[in-house]
């Protein structure tokens, strides 16, 4: 058994055009055995920056008050909101801090940066446990279902995909991948982020 | 602890090392780290020094990354290909970067190549191997051009043509029988090319397209995807969803600040 | 240099295979290695001859390969993970089983048939190794025949799971895995024996086998009455795998659910588990068995009074 299965749980953020979309599932499990199906895996990090953790639940929890105090501390000392690019950089190298006795988690960036023009930008970024980073134009998965949505989301993703539209294409993606994972599932949530809302949906998933 | 962490000493943090020991004991592996299988080389032409890479980076049997860059930046006349342990490849080039850096601001000088390969050197040396970067390092200084190969526990060669990760046999068996000495730059980038394009296509690890990077005495020249050899095609058709195909339980729109508007209110402040 | 190594090694995997393989080359061949005996071997002997890897100890030896939960990259990987039940009541046999198969976490299928149809007759659920059950439940079958052709009566049900545990009794120790119900309806009235790959044999009025049994146990005991009737006896089956596909990782995807009367078995019916936890079994939207559908059912109910 790996680590990475104890808990369960799955994430994947996709690209569309001037939007993002992050979803994952709920099921928090002890190995087989289901505990909770509103495990809540994705968190907001800024208005416009979502993290998804999959990995061992002890950790995800860890992780998402360390990644709070960082964030919070660089809002204090820079006196402005972190961008994307900075937030993926600031996970990585938390991770790699903890190179020889990392910490469970896999974690998968979704967010829209600013660029120099006034507008937005799509951005989505994973990294491994130990923090390597990898930028993706197109979609980027992680846990214990990583292996299933990356063949859904290959076949199922293209650009320029309208808020809309991504909302199908990531659910679709998510659900079918899920369904054929024992350690994922137990229902899925999506959030769509787009320059001027952000849209949560929770998804009528399989139960078993 | 959290609040620690802002008062952390610099390095790494082992104060997972004892619940993560417990866990191997008991039988659990720790997960698979993105490695680059790779194929990485460098050649020394006429003029200076040509890098190549492959850019596949891969978990295990999956291909975690299609288009990764591999050749790192240390200073503007010298770079730096990576393989093995993704992670440590990545920040084990960034933190020499940074001390060159340093290193030039002191001595108020370009530093040379055979700087960054000592401080590399002797960084991954102290690891015992256990910071798993395989480097090929090549750069042109006051000393003229300089390639080295640095394996992850230390050791360093010097020689004018190299290549490391999963896809090196395939890479020198094309460099052992193309290499010449005084190539021109032409010949030494077809040269390059088609070393990389060797592990690409009979090396597993290695795949995708082909960077380069040339450095003579004066200009440094990136050459990101200079072959693309294995683009996806068109898909035939596409496969969006009409709206409303996912059913859903639960909505909840956050409506996002897009401009702020900031307009005086009242008389001016007498400031006189 | 690794090669050179094994071939002079005594001990290994590699080693192993290719003892075995000598020993196999050696053997003549019988017809039945040719299939002319439908693969059930020889018939005229009464049990069939399996070839064993010549190896100390054939089991370990098989374990070595198939454990995929020490080694996630054992060669083969059996199916497992399953939940099944039975139950005896006043109006016969209830048989509910779930349709999962998974290979290591990934959800290898979700429309295995996991009860078997021996004969009109008799039925027998699978858990454990899948070909294992199958192989020798379809053979039971043959037997029983046999055993009709020969006493112009049918075998009783007890017999039949006798015949059954007797023979993979003979296999102990060897690496057979089956957890199965022997399941059917005799001159006894209905009947359910538990039969194992250890040799277990227990005669019984509820068992429930598989990775989910606990969770199905739950539902099973709480609602179980001799007296039940056969819709309520139906209902409780299929509630019951509904219970185990929920929480266990390993079932789930379908429900099947049999019902075994006086004139032989019936199947009653084929259930998705999702839609039982959304809507149940009927075609009321809503009116499910998941516990968060119910509360939500038991919410609206009281706002409307």
């Amino acid at each position: 058994m790996s680590i990475m299965e104890y808990n369960g749980g799955s994430v994947i953020a996709m690209v569309g055009k001037d939007c993002v979309a992050i979803a994952s599932d709920l099921r928090l499990g002890n190995q087989a055995l289901g505990i909770s199906s509103n495990f809540q895996k994705i968190f907001p990090v800024t208005d416009r920056i979502y993290l998804g953790l999959p990995g061992l639940a002890t950790d995800v929890t860890t992780l998402r008050e360390v990644f709070r105090f960082r964030v919070n501390m660089y809002t204090i000392k820079e006196e402005r909101e972190i961008e994307p690019e900075t937030f993926a950089h600031l996970v990585s190298s938390t991770l790699y801090e903890r190179r020889f006795g990392p910490y469970f988690i896999e974690p998968v960036m979704a967010g829209l940066s600013k660029v120099a023009t006034g507008g937005f930008k799509p951005f989505i970024a994973a990294t491994d446990l130990i923090g390597c980073l990898n930028f993706a134009k197109d979609f980027v998965v992680a846990g214990t279902a990583s292996s299933k949505l990356y063949g859904a989301a290959e076949g199922l993703w293209e650009p320029d995909l309208e808020p809309e539209q991504l909302f199908e294409t990531i659910s679709q993606t998510m659900l079918n991948a899920v369904d054929r994972d024992a350690y994922s599932g137990w229902g899925v949530v999506v959030h769509v982020i787009e320059k001027d809302k952000i849209t949560t949906r929770t998804l009528k998933g399989r139960m078993d | 602890m959290a609040t620690a962490a802002v008062y952390s000493s610099p390095g790494f943090d082992f104060s997972n090392e004892i619940r993560n020991n417990f866990l191997a004991s008991k039988g659990i592996p720790l997960p698979k780290a993105t490695s680059t299988g790779t194929t990485i080389v460098g050649c020394i032409f006429e003029d200076g020094i040509i890098l190549g890479a492959d850019t596949r980076a891969t978990e295990g049997p999956i291909v975690a990354d299609k288009n990764c860059e591999k050749i790192h930046y240390i200073t503007e006349s010298i770079r730096c290909c990576g393989a093995g342990t993704a992670a440590d490849t990545e920040f084990v080039t960034n933190l020499i970067s940074s001390n060159m850096e340093m290193h030039a601001l002191t001595h108020n000088r370009k530093p040379r190549v055979v700087t960054a390969m000592t401080m590399l050197k002797q960084y991954l040396f102290r690891y015992q191997g256990h910071v798993g970067a395989a480097l090929v390092l090549g750069g042109v200084d006051a000393t003229g051009p300089n390639l080295f190969t640095i394996a992850p526990h230390g050791s360093t060669d010097k020689l004018p043509y190299v290549t490391m990760g999963s896809g090196s046999l395939a890479a020198m068996a094309v460099f052992e029988s193309g290499w010449r000495k005084g190539m021109s730059r032409e010949e030494a980038l077809t040269l390059v090319k088609s070393a990389i394009s060797a592990g690409i296509f009979n090396d597993l690890g290695s795949g995708s397209n082909v960077d380069a990077c040339i450095i003579t005495a004066n200009n440094t020249e990136m050459l990101r995807n200079v072959e693309m050899p294995n683009e996806r095609v068109q898909k035939e058709r596409t496969y969006v969803f009409p709206k409303g195909t996912t059913a859903w339980k639960k909505e909840e729109v956050r409506k996002l600040v897009v401009q702020e508007e900031v307009r005086l209110v009242g008389e001016a402040m007498d400031t006189d | 240099m690794n090669s050179l190594a094994n071939r002079f090694s005594t001990t290994g995997p590699i080693n192993e295979l290719r003892r075995a393989k000598s020993v196999l080359e050696d053997d003549e061949f019988t017809d039945s290695a040719w299939g002319s005996e439908a693969g059930f071997g020889s018939l005229a002997k009464g049990v069939p001859n399996f070839t064993v890897p010549s190896v100390p100890d054939p089991s370990a030896f098989l374990r070595l390969h198939t454990d995929d939960y020490a080694d996630p990259s054992c060669r083969i990987k059996i199916q497992h993970g399953t939940t099944t039940l039975a139950f005896r009541f006043q109006g016969g046999v209830i048989v509910a089983v779930d349709s999962r198969a998974t290979a290591g976490s990934y959800v290898a299928s979700g429309t295995v048939k996991k009860v078997i149809e021996i004969n009109p007759y008799l039925l027998g659920t699978m858990a454990g190794g899948a070909a294992d059950c199958q192989y020798w439940e379809t053979y039971l079958g043959i037997h029983c025949r046999l055993h009709e052709l020969r006493n112009h009566e049918r075998i009783s049900v007890s017999a039949a799971s006798k015949y059954l545990s007797n023979l993979v009794y003979s296999y102990k120790g060897m690496g057979l895995s089956m957890g199965t119900m022997i399941c059917g309806w005799d001159k006894t009235g209905p009947a359910v024996f538990y039969v194992d790959s250890d040799g277990t044999r227990l005669k019984g009025d509820i068992f429930s086998v598989g990775s989910g049994s606990t969770f199905a146990y739950g539902v099973l005991d709480q609602g179980y009455r001799w007296d039940l009737t056969d819709e309520e006896a139906q209902e409780l089956g299929r509630r019951s795998i509904y219970a185990a596909g929920h929480r266990d990782a390993f079932s789930g995807n379908t429900c099947n659910l049999y019902h075994v009367k006086e004139d032989g078995w019936k199947f009653i019916g084929n259930y998705d588990i999702s839609k039982l936890h959304y809507d149940g079994p009927g075609e009321t939207p809503g009116a499910g068995y998941g516990y968060d559908v119910r509360v939500e059912r038991s919410a609206a109910i009281a706002v409307q009074a």
